[in-house]
């Protein structure tokens, strides 16, 4: 499971990582930094892909940051409007019941305790939210009380409210405790006696029921709503600010009759604030509606969508990033085997250039040494001849041996022209007729004498009812001049080679070339076949035996496989078709 | 029999023209093609020893021109340049192709071979 995982990693890893440095190979490539090419080609498409994508996305941002703040605003501002004109009409109907109640009794029917119970309970009746009711003269004094407190005969002429409801023909005050001591409004209404002097008709507010009022437009848990006094003093307890009477920090407001709504901050939280100053057709209050709304509460569904978003567009990201990545290595990748499959074609051209222009040269040194060893040749024969035909000398044993050494040194230089010649052929592409077996005999006597003096067993078994075959005998030779080279570097002292060839049918050869030499690692196993692999690197080997061979035998129309077992021997099995095909050649 | 040996490399056919006069068979020598053309006017031989490269007159061209005198000639070629099984168009099979250093017995063999199944 894991090597899976690390397999399918790969797809994202470039080839030229493993990358064999071959100084031979180096100045055939095109591209020589792959390293930087890569990295560039993800860095730019990455660029490319990614910057749009950010833009459009802080756009995004900023659009749905300004769309929410004003969807907030005008909420708030709704909600600000619809409390204060409930509050303003709460206070309104009340003021008003007193001012009827006072235009309709007047005053010597007010003064009346019993009648001033009864009109009490009937406002109570008809408009609720009234505590009590008294009649007050001039002087402060309290002329008549309806109510549950007990304030008969109490002077208010020291209590500030008392001076501004003389002042003014309507008053509402603002929240304050009073001889109750109980948080109250007082709503008072100023008349004129038949004497013309002035009595004042006050009512108390009741408070819980204004609260009631003002609670029932808390919509969430997160929106606080309360009344404060021009002074920033709490008219109402609120949730975010403190309780009744606490001074808070909020600014003055200045008047207005319009809703405002105005960003701020409660101990140090982001708020959004909505106010509007409650007042009446007849009468100013001292009240200020307050909506406070933290932000962040607020902004909940905004933030839940906002990590929506980051996270799409994270995952887009990585996916941009993997995609160019797989993009950008199958591309390089491509790349890469391409310009390696170039250079090392130019560069197997240039090593068979040189080997053919060795080979020609080789091939006219021989032709050159081949006259004069025919002449020698022919002069010891001779000498030998007229020593053979003369009776005196023919038992002169030693005179016969110097020659023969002489002819046996000519044989064997002729030996060597003729197969250096014979190399020579293998770079014209040309069908022949070809027997196997004398094929692998002539490349073994290359090997004769390593082969003496290193105590290897060499086995042949080609039976000479192998036809013969119609190949390119230059290739050929060559295959199994590589393949005999392995093994003999392979097999150690008293090793053994042996070199098995068998028909399978009428079209198709089988040799078997197999050593009892090291062997091949599993993991080196794989890799033979491809271009500049080599296990022996202090022995200068360029890595290029095997595939050369690997690209004959396919060029030949056959096939090679190899099994191998570490430290008992290696088999190449080779199978070739009797006739080659002349396109296969091409 | 009798038979001419035709090479420019003057001493290599000397010294084979005796010995196989030491083995009976009388050899004629010429050193260039028209010397063998020559010789072949004046005299019937059974088998002609062509060296393949020489100087004027190659061994091919003079094989043409020697049938022509002689169409019963058989022809041995010896050649310098490497083994049996030449690439050139202008051999046929029924020729017999020798390789130098050359084995004077195997040369002997290949006369009388052509020479009794010719």
């Amino acid at each position: 499971m894991r090597k899976k995982f690390i397999s399918s990693l790969k797809i994202f890893w470039p080839e030229f990582h493993k990358r064999k440095g071959n100084i031979h190979l180096e100045p055939f490539y095109t591209f020589t930094d792959y390293q930087h090419l890569w990295t560039m080609s993800i860095f730019v498409l990455a660029l490319t892909a990614l910057i749009p994508l950010c833009i459009v996305t802080l756009i995004h941002y900023q659009l749905i940051q300004k769309s929410v703040d004003s969807e907030l605003r005008l909420r708030t501002e709704r909600l600000t409007s619809n409390a204060k004109r409930s509050v303003a009409f709460f206070m309104e109907e009340r003021l008003n019941a007193l001012i009827f109640t006072v235009d309709e009794m007047g005053y010597d029917h007010l003064i009346d305790n019993k009648k001033l119970v009864e009109i009490l309970k009937n406002l109570k009746h008809g408009f609720g939210g009234l505590s009590d009711l008294s009649v007050i003269d001039m002087g402060g004094n309290q002329i008549a009380y309806a109510g549950p407190f007990n304030l008969q005969g109490k002077n208010y002429k020291d209590q500030p409210w008392f001076a501004q409801g003389l002042k003014n023909k309507y008053f509402i005050s603002e929240v304050f405790t009073g001889y109750r001591e109980l948080p109250h409004i007082i709503i008072a209404v100023r008349s004129v006696k038949k004497d013309g002097s002035i009595f004042i008709l006050r009512a108390t507010l009741d408070t819980e029921r204004l609260m009631q009022t003002l609670t029932s437009y808390k919509t969430g848990e997160y929106i606080d709503i309360f009344l404060v006094n021009n002074n920033g003093v709490l008219q109402t307890p609120s949730v975010h600010y403190g309780d009744i009477f606490t001074r808070t920090d909020l600014k003055t407001f200045n008047y207005s009759t319009r809703t405002e709504v105005s960003m701020s901050t409660c101990q140090g939280v982001p708020v959004i604030l909505g106010h509007s100053f409650i007042s009446t057709d007849t009468v100013v209050t001292p009240f200020i509606l307050v909506v406070s709304k933290k932000k962040q509460d607020m902004m909940y569904a905004w933030l839940e969508l906002r990590q929506k978003i980051n996270w799409t567009v994270g995952i887009s990201v990585i996916l941009i990033v993997l995609v160019i990545t797989f993009a950008s290595t199958f591309m390089v990748n491509k790349l890469y085997q391409i310009d390696n499959a170039k250079a090392q074609t130019m560069l197997q051209m240039e090593q068979n250039q040189q080997l053919a222009s060795i080979g020609q040269l080789a091939a006219g040194v021989a032709h050159e040494i081949n006259n004069p060893l025919a002449v020698i040749n022919q002069t010891a024969g001779y000498v030998k001849d007229l020593f053979s035909f003369k009776d005196e000398v023919r038992d002169d044993d030693e005179i016969i041996e110097n020659i023969d050494s002489i002819l046996e040194a000519v044989d064997r230089c002729g030996t060597i022209t003729r197969q250096l010649l014979g190399f020579v052929r293998q770079f014209d592409i040309k069908i022949k007729k070809v027997r196997l077996k004398k094929i692998v005999a002539d490349v073994l006597s290359f090997h004769k004498k390593e082969s003496e003096y290193r105590g290897i067993h060499v086995t042949v078994d080609i039976p000479d009812t192998i036809p013969d075959m119609e190949t390119d005998s230059g290739k050929l030779q060559q295959i199994l001049v590589n393949l005999v080279n392995n093994a003999f570097q392979a097999v150690t002292e008293d090793g053994c080679l042996d070199i098995i060839g068998s028909q399978i049918d009428t079209e198709t050869i089988e040799l078997v070339i197999q050593d009892t030499g090291c062997g091949i690692s599993e993991d080196s196993l794989a890799k033979i076949h491809e271009p500049f692999f080599s296990t022996k690197q202090d022995q200068m080997g360029t890595g290029l035996g095997l595939s050369i061979t690997y690209g004959l035998v396919k060029k030949l129309g056959g096939n090679i496989s190899v099994h191998s077992t570490e430290g008992v021997g290696t088999s190449f099995t080779i199978t070739l078709p009797i006739k080659i095909q002349e396109r296969e050649l091409a | 029999m009798k038979i001419i040996l035709v090479d420019d490399e003057q001493k290599f056919i000397t010294m084979l023209a005796k010995r196989l006069a030491m083995r009976g068979i009388k050899a004629d020598i010429a050193f260039t093609g028209d010397e063998a053309i020559q010789k072949s006017r004046d005299t019937v031989y059974d088998v002609a020893v062509l060296d393949i490269k020489m100087p004027g007159i190659s061994g091919i061209q003079l094989k043409n021109k020697l049938s022509g005198l002689d169409p019963e000639l058989k022809f041995i070629f010896v050649t310098g340049h490497g083994a049996v099984g030449q690439s050139d168009e202008n051999l046929i099979d029924t020729d017999v192709y020798l390789a130098k250093p050359l084995d004077i017995e195997n040369l002997i063999k290949k006369i009388y071979e052509i020479t009794k199944t010719g």
